[in-house]
Formats: structure tokens, sequence, C-alpha cells
């Protein structure tokens, strides 16, 4: 089986852990495990991914407090955080990992189910979770007002299993902050929630140089909670680190930290062009698998294994590799594989010895460089998305989102929601879907749409639709630029407004439940923007123009006109200019005389 | 008026406008003799020099009347109005001498004559009471049957029975109640019974005497009551301890969380390595720590969680330095911590402590060293615990070589949760001092209500300063609200006090602080701090300026040509 499919790894990997979670008797436990897999264009995924166990008392061990305890203030039953940077770039990389359910859109995407009796109790919970997880996490989740948020109706279903009677009073709340940078302020934080800390384990992998320098990267942490079928229910929290790593770029850092451009004996070049010479290049990709190893890849190896990680049953592991059969691997000492399929090798770290010694091997992988580059085969996502701005001038714009469903024989079934600030008004009528330039009624399934109202709540928009196999729709709509007040423009006005991504849901045909989820890029969206000085000019000419009518006015009420030379004495200004006057002519006819007495 | 001005006022820009056209025309060198050849100005009429002044006038009352008021008011800070002088009374601590009556109740059923006694012993006690406002009052029970009635508190029972034979005066507190056993020796004397009661209720009562002088003397600079010219030896002995005893208990009072209605406590297990990893901590609570929990549920409450933090690192400023044992006691040795080591000992950079509850947290930690720093030991400290002021309490736990070292039991975790409470007892104030924990406690309550008053007290002297320094901030009308239910808390806690209700005193007292801190930090009050005074010179200037400059100039000649006139007529006559 040369060819593995993805949700095919992902179940593998997810076995194990089911398993040990319903051994454990006791409902703190942990475990981790490692994924990397290598993608075309000589980069890996790495897809970290910690699970935390623990009971809803106020007593918690593996389990961190401090989010426990958040939860609790804000009754929240289920928490989704995503922190993401970078763009996945599904042409080349395929399905995103775990059916999308970690990656975030842009920026930082909270989403949580809060237990409350009506809206308004809903919103101030929610208040109480943003502000609170923004201390937590260093993030401007505070920021997260009711002008962005927005109550999903289609695209979000709880994960955890809640009793009929909760669902009930459970209140979906969803915000975004496009333009929060994610960095390694927000990595720490979410470090600590770790029962090892980064300090042993894999996750003592996880710095922020490599992380933040990744092609693409996102943090993720899902709390719920989950039932046994004996009815025993724990809190669970994922936790999920997944990022793109370009080799080239990684492996140059080994040498130095700052990125130097290769000699030219060691590029690559295609001798195919006709100007291919001794002076100039066009560089061949993918032609070889470049050799990487854990250690030059993170800057430092795995320092033992994490001893609270739950121990290894059969299926458990640590470290899975899923790269070409015929890439060879070589391991450090103190583990053990487990192949369990020959694009998929595992291996369990032994870090704990017998007697609970805890021997701290480091562990490395490494990789040698073969040529002619293998691939996997990658399976394509479910729909191809993207979203642009379109439209000129300051005062409308519109949107245009490409969706494209791959699959030569099966009609997919999606949801596409926006959340729009409410400065961009669209007009829904403008809204058109079309399928190969025709426009198709039977695209459109259903439309859920809440206005926004100025400065208090922005735009929700979500469109079920349904796109027969291999065709490609476009949604497209037109808004108005709102003109803002004086003091909402930020800092930085100039370099515009950051829309949040799309979400795409794509459902299960006969549960109608979402499966898996995309988002598109964010956008920046310019808007109209004064000149900041405005307001006190304004003031000075409004003022100039008031002082000059009022002046004139009431110098002509209240003066004396009188001729020219009826000027009693003179002010200070004509005796100045009698006297200027008078000295002129003085030197005139001195001027004049000299001369004479020559 | 203007209208009748009209023609005349054409007429003469007509002629200007003439004279310049007639100037341009001539060729420049005749300018000179323009300039010396000066016709004088036609006279000014009565009528115009009137209609000047009527239209300056006019126009100042325009200003005065319409300008300024419009002005006034919309751009007017609303100030609620605050009872400026109660609060400032407050804060100097005039307006409430708080007082402690101490009821104490005495059964005697075997001496022949118990009032005697009472009286002798009331004496000797208001002679050597050298802090007025805390005094105890005897009261003769006949029955116990009506100890509570008008609600008024009885802080202790003294019980005074017959001892052994041949055996001194004793007296004896039970842990548990409020109780104090005497025992008078059978052949005993008036007098030294009378000295000996008085001296133990002293001894009892002291601690706590102390404290609460302690509290409204730094507070307020309340005269200090005179001491009583030549007191009695009792007296002077009493004033000599409290003098001594003045930096200990600021050390005391400086310890102290502040007082909240609610308090939550987290215990945390910090381990340098990735065992124990679990604990019996709720147990270990639930049958050490709540009994002293409950018992404290009339002061405060309490809200109890915990965690474990596996690979907790010390700062590293904190180095723990090896100490070899002495040589009989052969290899090994330990890893002591400096005293200096203890301050920086929680590492807040690494340690999730923080709480988001709204109520102070207050912090209990043992922290089990690395195998390779083990064991840690800290010389000052007999029970390897220390306490940090207002914060919480450490306690350094070595696990036994020869045990399972990924559990901590319950019996393994019993001595660290009794330095705890007794951690918590400090960190809450309670006296140390009388081994009866009720009497303790009700001490704690009149300790905590004498904070209250003192602090909700100070708040309003701050917002009373704070509204006084900045005349700009708008006072909105909750913040005299707030204010005014202060006061009045405040005024019914001072009498709850005086009437030896120290329950309900302790709830007043709760109420004032917590609408003082309302009032004073009240949102809209903190956002108009920022609004700079420069700003408004910069918005006004552009108008202000060339619109006020020809009327201040026009009033100003107006007046002058008046004083000329009037100074002329006045030369004329």
């Amino acid at each position: 089986m040369r060819l593995l499919s993805w949700p095919l790894v992902t179940q593998l990997l997810l076995a194990p852990l089911v398993v040990a979670s319903a051994r454990a008797s006791e409902y703190n436990d942990y475990s981790e495990n490692l994924l990397l897999k290598s993608l075309p264009g000589n980069s890996i995924l790495a897809s970290f991914r910690f699970v935390s166990n623990g009971t809803f008392d106020s007593h918690h061990s593996v389990f961190p407090r401090s989010l426990a305890q958040i939860l609790q203030q804000s009754q929240t039953k289920e928490l989704h955080l995503k922190f993401t940077l970078g763009r996945w770039d599904a042409e080349q990389w395929g399905r995103q990992v775990w059916d999308g359910r970690t990656a975030g859109g842009t920026g930082v995407e909270l989403w949580a189910w809060v237990e409350a009796a009506d809206d308004s109790e809903a919103d101030a919970r929610w208040t109480t979770l943003n502000n609170a997880l923004s201390g937590l996490f260093c993030a401007s989740l505070n920021f997260i007002d009711s002008t962005r948020t927005i109550r999903p109706v289609m695209s979000f279903q709880p994960a955890g299993h809640h009793s009929p009677e909760r669902l009930e009073r459970l209140h979906l709340l969803h915000g975004t902050l496009p333009r929060e940078p994610v960095c390694t302020e927000n990595l720490t934080p979410f470090l600590k929630l770790l029962p090892c800390k980064g300090k042993a384990g894999i996750s003592s992998l996880l710095d922020g140089h490599r992380l933040f320098d990744a092609q693409w990267q996102s943090m993720s942490i899902d709390v719920m909670p989950v039932c046994e079928e004996n009815g025993k229910c724990q809190l669970q929290m994922e936790q999920t680190v997944d990022m793109v790593l370009d080799v080239e770029r990684s492996m140059g850092k080994k040498d130095s930290l700052v990125p130097k451009p290769p000699p030219i004996e060691q590029l690559s070049c295609d001798q195919d062009k006709p100007y291919a010479g001794g002076d100039s290049c066009f560089p061949l990709s993918g032609v070889t698998d470049l050799s990487w190893s854990l250690s030059e890849m993170f800057g430092r190896p795995i320092r033992g294994s994490c001893p609270l990680a739950v121990v290894p049953t059969e299926e458990a592991t640590h470290v899975c590799v899923n790269i070409a059969e015929q890439r060879a691997i070589f391991v450090s000492q103190g583990s053990e594989e487990r192949k369990k399929s020959p694009e998929l090798r595992c291996f369990v770290l032994h870090g704990r010895g017998p007697n609970f010694v805890i021997e701290n091997l480091d562990f490395d992988i490494v990789l040698p460089e073969l040529s002619p580059s293998t691939n996997i085969l990658l399976t394509p996502p479910p729909v191809y998305a993207s979203r642009s701005l379109t439209g000129h001038g300051q005062e409308r714009g519109g949107i245009q989102a490409v969706l494209n469903n791959p699959s030569s024989n099966s009609t997919v079934e999606f949801v596409y929601l926006e959340s729009l600030p409410w400065f961009m008004k669209p007009y829904l009528h403008t809204l058109s879907v079309t399928v190969s330039g025709k426009d198709d009624g039977n695209v459109v399934q259903d439309i859920y749409y809440r206005p926004a109202l100025d400065r208090k709540r922005g735009t929700q928009l979500e469109v079920r639709l349904r796109v027969p196999p291999g065709e490609t729709v476009l949604l497209n709509y037109e808004f108005d630029k709102a003109v803002l007040r004086y003091t909402e423009y930020p800092p930085d006005a100039n370099r515009g407004f950051d829309i949040a991504p799309a979400i795409i849901s794509i459902l299960d045909p006969t549960s109608q439940k979402s499966t898996f989820s995309i988002r598109t890029t964010s956008l920046l969206l310019s808007l109209p923007t004064p000149d900041f000085s405005m307001p006190y000019n304004v003031i000075i000419l409004t003022s100039t123009v008031m002082a000059l009518a009022f002046g004139s006015i009431f110098n002509i009420l209240v003066r004396r006109f009188v001729g020219a030379d009826e000027v009693i004495g003179g002010g200070l200004v004509s005796k100045i200019r009698g006297h200027i006057i008078a000295f002129v002519t003085e030197r005139r006819r001195a001027g004049g005389n000299k001369p004479k007495t020559e | 008026m203007s209208e009748r001005l009209g023609p005349d006022v054409a007429a003469t820009i007509a002629s200007a406008a003439l004279a310049v056209a007639a100037e341009s025309k001539t060729p420049p060198e005749s300018a000179v003799s323009v300039s010396q050849k000066r016709k004088s100005p036609p006279p000014d009429t009565p009528e115009n020099t009137r209609n000047r002044s009527l239209v300056i006038l006019s126009f100042w009352v325009v200003v005065i009347t319409v300008g300024l008021p419009l002005w006034w008011v919309t751009t007017a800070i609303y100030r609620a109005p605050l009872p400026l002088n109660e609060m400032q009374s407050w804060a100097d601590g005039r307006a409430c001498r708080a007082e402690f009556p101490l009821l104490i109740d005495v059964e005697a059923p075997t001496l022949p004559d118990p009032e005697n006694l009472l009286k002798t012993v009331q004496h000797a006690l208001d002679d050597a009471n050298d802090f007025s406002a805390h005094h105890l009052r005897l009261r003769l029970s006949a029955n116990s049957s009506h100890v509570h009635d008008g609600g008024e508190s009885v802080a202790a029972t003294l019980r005074l029975s017959q001892g052994a034979a041949g055996s001194p005066h004793s007296y004896v507190l039970s842990p548990s109640s409020r109780i104090i056993d005497l025992f008078y020796s059978p052949s005993y004397n008036p007098t030294s019974l009378s000295a000996f009661v008085a001296s133990a209720l002293q001894e009892i009562f002291a601690e706590e005497q102390q404290m609460i002088s302690y509290l409204l003397a730094s507070s307020a600079p309340v005269p200090s009551p005179s001491p009583s010219p030549g007191g009695g030896n009792g007296g002077n002995g009493v004033k000599v301890v409290s003098k001594v005893n003045t930096a200990e208990i600021a050390r005391k009072m400086s310890r102290i969380v502040k007082y909240s209605s609610m308090y939550h406590l987290t215990f945390s297990l910090f381990t340098a390595a990735g065992a124990p990893s679990s604990w019996e901590i709720e147990e270990a609570v639930s049958e050490y720590l709540q009994p002293l929990l409950d018992a404290l549920g009339g002061i405060s409450g309490f809200t109890v969680d915990s965690q474990i933090q596996f690979y907790a690192s010390l700062s590293s400023s904190v180095v723990p330095t090896w100490e070899p044992h002495s040589e009989e006691e052969g290899a090994g040795g330990r890893y002591t911590l400096k005293k200096e080591d203890l301050s920086s000992f929680i590492n807040s950079a690494e340690w999730p402590l923080v709480s988001i509850t709204g109520y102070p947290t207050i912090n209990f930690i043992i922290y089990i060293p690395a195998a390779d720093q083990s064991p840690l030991i800290i010389p000052t400290s007999s029970t390897n615990a220390f306490l940090l002021p207002q914060w919480g309490g450490v306690m350094i736990h070595n696990p036994p070589a020869e045990s399972d070292v990924t559990h901590l039991t319950k019996e393994a975790l019993k001595p660290a949760l009794d330095i705890f409470a007794t951690q918590l007892l400090a960190l809450l104030g309670a006296p140390t001092h009388p081994a009866s924990l009720p009497i303790r406690l009700d001490s704690l309550t009149r300790q905590r209500s004498a904070e209250l008053l003192v602090s909700a007290s100070s708040t309003l002297g701050s917002l009373y300063r704070l509204t006084l320094a900045l005349p700009s901030i708008s006072i909105p009308s909750s913040v005299s609200t707030s204010v005014s239910s202060t006061l009045s808390s405040l005024t019914a806690a001072c009498q709850e006090l005086r009437r030896g209700r120290f329950g309900g005193a302790l709830e007043e007292g709760r109420n004032a602080e917590e609408q003082a801190e309302k009032a004073f930090f009240e949102k809209s009050m903190v956002g108009q701090v920022y609004f700079p005074e420069e700003h408004k010179v910069a918005v006004y200037l552009p108008l202000m300026g060339p619109v006020g400059a020809p009327l201040v100039m026009a009033a100003l000649k107006e007046i002058s040509r008046l004083v000329r006139v009037w100074k002329a007529s006045k030369l004329g006559k």
C-alpha cells in the first residue's frame, strides 16, 4: 500500500488515543504525539497534538487550573481558540491535517458555547471569557466586542457531549481578530498549559524562532466535555500546533540565523532554458529530497519523553513520520519503531525506564538526501476556496469568492460564512452565485443574513451551497464603505482594515453536520481616510471665517471713517510711515547733492 | 440703530474711497506734501458718539448674557454635590469615636460575694486600661438563659470555681469555647483574687487591644486618650508592654490580607520534575482545613481549588547552597536556602498562580525539589515553611527516600495543611495569643470591623482630596449615591460597635467599604482625567482671540474716552 490517504492516517493516530482514554481509570491523563509529513516542494508538515483530560471540579492536575477557572467563571462549556499565521496552500499541500478542525483563520479566532438563560447574559459571559483569555494568552481578545461577535446558525455544531437539557441553554458565539499578529508571547502561555511545559517530551521542540518562521502555522486549543458510553464524563483539552516548515530555509539556519543566499554552484538550475549559463539560473525545485533531521529543523532534539504522557500501549506512539517508502530513516537510541504501514513509521520514546527512573535521552530523527525526489500522494481538499476584493474607489467595492469542487463524481455541500465589520455594508440584492458563468438556482440552498447595525454589530452572512462535481462557483456581492468617525480610525488607518476570513464548513450529506472546515485568507479593505489634522484645521478655518465676519461688521459699526488726510495725529503705524518717508527723502536729497560737491 | 447709522456710514466710506482714489492719482513725489498738508477731520457729532457707545455696549450685553451662559452650559462638567465636610470629618477620624465594649459574663455560683469582686475587678481593669476605646465590661450572669438579650454578643464567659486545696489561682481556656475556667484557691484573699482575675482578663485580650489601638492610631491622627496621671502599677506595666510590641504589631499587621467577604484559596503542588503526579488534596483539605474554614465562615467565605504543576523551576536568582553534613554523620548533606532567596522564591514569571476570581486569592504552595537538589532545607525555619505577607504560604516538602514518589497521600499532606492553617489565620489577622479559637475569631471580627471602618474612611478621604485636586473631572450622580450610602453605613457601623454588636458592625463596615471603593473607582471619573487643559486652549483660541481682541479694544477705547470726557467735564466745572 504505497498510497495512504489522510483520513486513514488520522484514524490510525486517533485510535490509540481513544483506547487509552477509555482504559484510564483516573480522569487526569495526558497524551501527546507528533506527526511529521513530507509535503511537495521540500516542505515538512509538523503536527503536534497534546490531549489533557481533567475533571469538572476545582482540583486540577494535568488540566490547567488557569483555563478551567476561566471556563467556570464564564460558564463556557465548549471552547475553540485558534491562532494562525500564514496561508495554507491547498493547491500544493492538499487537505489540511485533522480535517481543518485545528486551523483557524488568519489572526485569532475564538468560538464558544456559553451556558446562559438569555442573550444578554450570554453576551456578558462572553465578554468575561474574552477578557480572561486575553490575559491568559497575551492576545487582544478583549477587543472582541459586539461588533466582532456573531452567532453562527449553520456553520458550527458542538463537538463535545452535552446533555439535551444543557444544549437548550447553550449559546454559540464567534469572534475573530484578523489583524492580531500571532507571536511568541502567545506561544509561551500556550506551552505553560502543557504539563511538561516544553521541558520534556515532544513539546521541547516548540521554539518561537522556528515556529513563527514557518510558512504556515496554527496553534489551537479545543476544550469540550467528553463522555464515555457508561456515562462518565471528563473535560478534555486538545492543544495542537501545526506548521509547515521549508526544509531548505530551516536547514540554512543551522549555520547562521540570518538567511544567506546559497552560492551559485549549489543552485540547481534548469539547463533547458535558452538563457541558462554561468550567470543566469532558473531554479529547479523538487529535484532532490533534501536531508533533514529533527535537531536541525527545530534547533534541538526531543528532550526525552514527558513522564506524564500515557504509557504507550501496543498502539500508541509518540512520533510518526509519514514519508515515501523509499526514504530511509535513522533514529537515535532509546526508541522503538512500530511500522503502521509502509509510509507511516512510528516511534515510541522510552523516557521512563524501569522503576520510574527518568532517563532523559535525547531523541532525533535523521533523513538522508534522496534523488530523485519522492512524493506521497496528496488527497485534494473537498473544496478549493479563494476570496478577493473587487471594484475600485473609496465609496464602494465588491467581494468575489471562487469555490471549486475538485471531485469528479460527488457533489459537495457546504456553508459559506462571512463575518463582516459594520463599516462594510453589503447589499444582499447584489448577491449572485454563478456556475460556469450561468446563474443556477439549485446552487444556493439556504441563506441566513443578519444585517449590521452601525457601531453595534457586524453583518453575518451564511450561505448554504451545493456545488456539482468539477464545477466552479463564483459568489459575488457588492458593498458600500462607511465613513468612520475621527476617533474610530486606528493609528495606521492608511494600512487598511482587515476583513476576517470566510469560513467554509463542508457538510456531511446525511447528518448535515460540519465535517471539514476551510478558511480563506483575510482581506485588506481600504476605507476613505481623512487627514487626521482635519479637526483642528476645521476649527481654525471656521474660526477664522467667523472672526473675519465678526471683525468687519464690528469695525464698520464702531469705527469712525474719515478722509486719509484728516487723520488726527495718526496711529503708531502712520507715525512710523511718516518717519520712514522723511528718512528716505532726506537720503535721496543727500545722494543727489553728493556728485556736485565732488 | 444700525439703520439710522446706515447712510451716514455709507457716506464716510464713499468719501474715504474718493480720498484713496485721489491719492493714487497724485505722483509719488507729492506724498510728502500730502502728509504735510493735513486737514482736521469733521467734528464727531454727539449722536455718532452715543451710537458707537450703544453698539459696543449691546455687543458686550449679548456676549455676557447669551454667549457666556451658552458656553458655560455646553461645556460644563457635571459634578454631583458631595457631602465634603462629612467626608473630611470621617477621613480625619472626627466623625466617629470607635468603641469596643467587650461584655464578659461572670458565673460565680460558689463565691459568697460576687458583686463586690466584680466591682473591684472592673475598677482594676478600668484603671489599667490606657486605651479607653477598647474596654472590658463585667456582668454577673444570674442564669445563663438570657445571655443574648439585646443582641449584644458576649465576648467570653468567666466561670469562677473553687480549685483544689493548696493550689494557687489559675485559669484554663478551652480551645473550642468562649468559657474561661478560673480556679481560685480555697484559701483566697479577695484582693489577690480580684487582681488575679483582672490580670488574667487583661492577658487574654491584650493582643487584640494592641492591634485595634494600632489600627485606629495608624489611620488617623486621633488625639490619643490622655493617660491618667499616676496610674496604678498594673497600668504602667501594660503601657510598657504595648510600647515594646509596636514594632511586632506593625510586622503582624503588614502580613494581613486586605479584608474581603470572600477569599479564594489555591493549593498548588509545584514539583521540579514530573513526579508526584497525584495528591489527595481534596480529601486532605476537607479533613484538616474545612473545620477551620467553617469556623471562619462568619467573617469571610472561602472557595478552594488546587493544581499540580510539573517541571516548575525556581527562578534563576534562587540558588540553593550545598551544605555537607558534619563529619560524624558521614557522607551526604543538604541544600539550604538563604533568607534572601525566600523573597524571590516564587517564580511568578513561570508559575501560573493568578486567579480570575473577583475576590483576593491566598496561595499555598508545596514545593518538591528536584532529585539533584534534595533535600532542600530552610535552616531558619523548623517547619521548612515560610509565609509571604499578604500573599500566602510556602512549604518545601522533601519526600522521604523510601516512599512512592508518584503519589502524595492524605497523611503525607497533614503537616503541610497544619502549617497552612496557622498561616491562614496569620494572613487573616487572627491574634495568636489566647488558646480559645472562638475568642480569637471574635477578636478577628472586631479587628476586621475596625480595619473596614478605617479603610472606608480613608477611601472617602482620598475621594475628597481627588475631587478638590482635579476640578475638571466629572462626578456622576452614582458617586454621590455611593458616598451617601457609605456614610450611612459608617454611621451604622459606628453605632453597632458602641452597642457591642460586632457582627452587625462587620456587616455595615463591609457595605461601607464596598460602596466607598465603588465611588472611588467610578469608571467615568477616571476617563475624564486624561483630557488636558491645553487642548481646550487650542480649540478656543482661534475663535476667542480674533473675536475677543476687537471687542476688548473697543471697550477699552470707549472707557478711556468716557474717562476723558468725565475729566474734561470736571475741569470745565
